[in-house]
């Protein structure tokens, strides 16, 4: 090839747009060297780094109903009935927070005279959020290096699981971690920087969700009930300390694992009331507008010592040492390049022109970098996206051997009509059993069977990436080395 | 390169799909005994069963481990290369999991854990019945959209289908269960399958030239490209077998012995098919495009 055709060939759209796309997937990828060896910006899945996972499963169930009570009656009702935390999310959706079979509940609604119209195990959104930030909130404060929580919402909007990740860490460190209690306390100054006991954690006996006292009045709160005994307790120290004399200067701290979560005097109403007798409803008060209403969110986790707000059962967990994921990495790296050097291997027996074989090597091989660039943005590479990552190198290669034999048909090289004439016949084939891989992998990529997404889009993106752009370029590649 | 030539232009189109028709009958018989013992048409492994896989290197005896974790719902236990173990156990509840991962942690440091609830399992062996499912159908559309026309579109169908239930069947025969990895294999195979498909019904559907002729030259770039790829997976395959990487090993072996059946099908089920298409069947349909 002379210096012309080359010019010529790099200005062809399709070439351009290909250098293009293989700099900046380069450039993003950033191979540099660090301490340990060649760093890069690629997003490692546990099984690579090591780490571990636990997913939960929420017992809890979101209904509809058609009833003839009143709505009100019958979430009383049923509350009593099922013994169990029961919400009203719109005015026919419920959130049941029980582990209970569609057979058990269909059996209790009969028994109000009410249809079950819909049951799927799980939470609303909001509740997911809920949990989601109390997990990661209880995780933060315990200095996990590296945790991630993953909430797994089906189509229909309903959360039956949540995932936590946290890299480093053992499966027993994990279930500790995620099964452990915060230590929480209130306590009253006494006198100066002096405080007391008052209660601990285990003596709050519910806790509600923020709400405004009054209502619509944008003062945020969360009120909460503790036992009898703490309720004496509470008014004990109240009186000893003089709060209920002058509450300024007698603040009631809250701590959590030896941090003051929340400080503030007693009202003067509650002051007043204590004075009286005791009293076990609470209400902590955060203050107006979007910052009363978080600060009354993050409270209300304190509050309720860590603990989630549904019920939940172990659904699957696992771990990787480091050491081994180190050995995945590894032995994944060399399974690529030995994919990689089996292809030009198998490719060179049956052309045997280096003109056509370096140029598919080269264009499969930055199909790969391409593909890993653009996990860094929106996938963490783990085992099962590497298997298809060499599953696409598969599939591409596969196409590179259509597009070149359609245009070499009989042996010749075409002129440059026939040839594009061919050209487009094979992209024609490659884009139906493109379409049909597309197809394929789309459920596995919309639904969530956990590890495989990483496979499914991996596929579908090497797919798209391929008939877009590598196939059309390597097509207008290879004309210009076979027309020397 | 020619090891031998494809031509099948003496054999009767019926002949052709004869050895097929037999593995697949075979298949269908192995793959509907699984399913009439498991609910599934491939074993199940823990992924859908539920359970816990330890994975483990020790030179302890497999009798040291099954003494050690006496108690437990001890399956089974594996020796790889390197003193790796591979152990399996039945479900747990959440408490004995959580005193098992200690157990295990105790005397295994750096262990490999992998535990799914049964009811977790049962979830993810409903979505993958769906997935397969979806999958498959939107395949069949795709096919038809693109030929138009029923009969080379159904071989199409037919050879993906062939290749799915003969692979499922080798898994059960090899001791292959079906776990995630090994259903994403199985989903590549329909998009595998159809590739040398779509080449083979396209060249001659769509290309002037003799019948023959124009098989054999599908042949050609055909069997390359199955060539090609079974080398990538191979190669994929052996490298994560040596390295103890089960998942990618797992999807590996299972697209091997896919892509062994999937040339069977496209050069013997699907070609015969296509044969028949253009020699006869067409023929009743109009004789003036009857081929050379």
């Amino acid at each position: 090839m002379d210096k012309d055709t080359f010019v010529e060939m790099i200005k062809d759209y399709r070439v351009a747009i290909y250098l293009v796309l293989l700099i900046t997937s380069i450039i993003v990828i950033f191979p540099h060297p660090g301490p340990s060896g060649i760093e890069t910006n690629l997003q490692f899945g546990l099984d690579l780094d090591g780490g571990s996972w636990i997913q939960l499963e929420f017992q809890s169930a979101v209904v509809t109903f058609k009833s003839d009570m009143s709505v009100e009656q019958f979430v009383t009702d049923l509350k009593t009935k099922l013994d169990a935390e029961v919400s009203l999310v719109d005015e026919n959706t419920l959130e049941i927070r029980k582990g209970i079979s569609e057979e058990e509940l269909r059996q209790v609604f009969s028994e109000l005279d009410t249809e079950l119209v819909s049951y799927n195990p799980g939470v609303t959104k909001a509740t997911a959020e809920d949990v989601k930030r109390i997990l990661e909130n209880k995780i933060n404060s315990l200095g996990t290096r590296d945790a991630k929580v993953y909430v797994i919402t089906a189509l229909n909007g309903i959360s039956r699981y949540v995932r936590i990740e946290m890299a480093g860490v053992s499966m027993g460190e994990a279930q500790e971690i995620v099964g452990k209690q915060g230590k929480f306390e209130i306590r009253i100054h006494t006198t100066g920087n002096e405080t007391e006991h008052v209660l601990f954690g285990d003596a709050i006996q519910s806790v509600a969700n923020p709400s405004q006292t009054p209502p619509n009045s944008n003062n945020w709160g969360v009120s909460f009930v503790i036992t009898q005994s703490a309720g004496e307790d509470l008014r004990q120290a109240a009186i000893n300390s003089g709060a209920t004399k002058s509450p300024d200067g007698h603040n009631l701290d809250m701590i959590l694992d030896g941090k003051v979560v929340y400080s503030a005097p007693l009202s003067p109403d509650l002051a007043a009331e204590l004075q009286a007798k005791a009293t076990t409803n609470l209400l902590a008060s955060t203050g107006y507008g979007e910052e009363g209403r978080e600060q009354a969110k993050l409270l209300e986790i304190h509050l309720r010592n860590g603990a989630l707000p549904v019920g939940v059962t172990i659904a699957g967990s696992g771990s990787v040492s480091p050491e081994l994921g180190d050995q995945f990495k590894f032995w994944s790296v060399l399974a690529g390049i030995f994919a990689l050097i089996a292809v030009g291997i198998s490719v060179y027996i049956r052309y045997r022109e280096p003109g056509i074989v370096l140029p598919m090597v080269m264009i499969n091989a930055s199909e790969v970098i391409i593909l890993l660039a653009s996990t860094v943005f929106f996938l963490q590479l783990d085992l099962a996206t590497i298997a298809g990552l060499i599953a696409v190198l598969g599939t591409g290669i596969d196409q590179l051997v259509i597009i070149t034999d359609e245009i070499l048909h009989e042996g010749k090289v075409p002129s440059p009509n026939l040839y594009m004439k061919r050209l487009k016949r094979a992209l024609g084939i490659i884009i139906a059993s493109a379409g049909t891989v597309l197809i394929a992998m789309l459920p596995l990529a919309v639904m969530d069977l956990s590890t495989l997404r990483g496979f499914a889009m991996i596929t579908i993106l090497g797919v798209l990436v391929g008939v877009l752009v590598t196939r059309p370029a390597y097509g207008r590649i290879i004309m210009s080395i076979l027309s020397k | 390169m020619n090891f031998f030539t494809y031509d099948i232009s003496s054999i009767s189109p019926v002949k052709l799909c004869v050895i097929p028709a037999v593995i697949l009958l075979l298949s269908l018989l192995s793959v509907g005994m699984m399913w009439m013992q498991t609910g599934l048409p491939v074993s199940p492994g823990i992924e859908f069963e539920g359970g816990i896989s330890v994975t483990i290197v020790t030179d302890e005896s497999p009798e040291d481990i099954t003494a050690y974790f006496s108690g437990y719902p001890l399956v089974s236990v594996n020796e790889g290369i390197n003193n790796g173990k591979y152990l399996k156990f039945g479900p747990m509840d959440d408490s004995t999991v959580i005193e098992f991962t200690k157990k295990v942690e105790e005397r295994y440091k750096g262990a490999k854990i992998d535990q799914i609830g049964s009811s977790f399992g049962k979830t993810l062996q409903d979505q993958a019945t769906i997935a397969i499912l979806i999958s498959f159908i939107g395949m069949a559309i795709v096919v038809f959209v693109v030929f138009r026309t029923f009969v080379p579109a159904a071989a199409v169908v037919v050879s993906a289908f062939a290749d799915m239930v003969m692979t499922a069947a080798a898994m059960n025969l090899f001791g292959i269960q079906l776990s995630l990895g090994t259903t994403a294999a199985l989903l590549m195979l329909i998009g595998y399958s159809v590739d040398s498909d779509i080449l083979l019904t396209s060249r001659v559907l769509k290309r002037k030239g003799r019948f023959d002729e124009k098989m054999q030259g599908a042949f050609k770039t055909g069997i390359i490209m199955t060539s090609t790829t079974f080398g990538a997976i191979l190669a994929m395959w052996l490298v994560a077998s040596i390295g103890g990487i089960q998942i990618i090993a797992e999807i590996g072996a299972v697209l091997l012995i896919g892509l062994l059946f999937d040339v069977m099908n496209t050069w013997l089920t699907n070609a015969g098919i296509i044969k028949w298409y253009m020699t006869e069947g067409k023929g009743r349909l109009s004789t003036a495009q009857r081929g050379a």
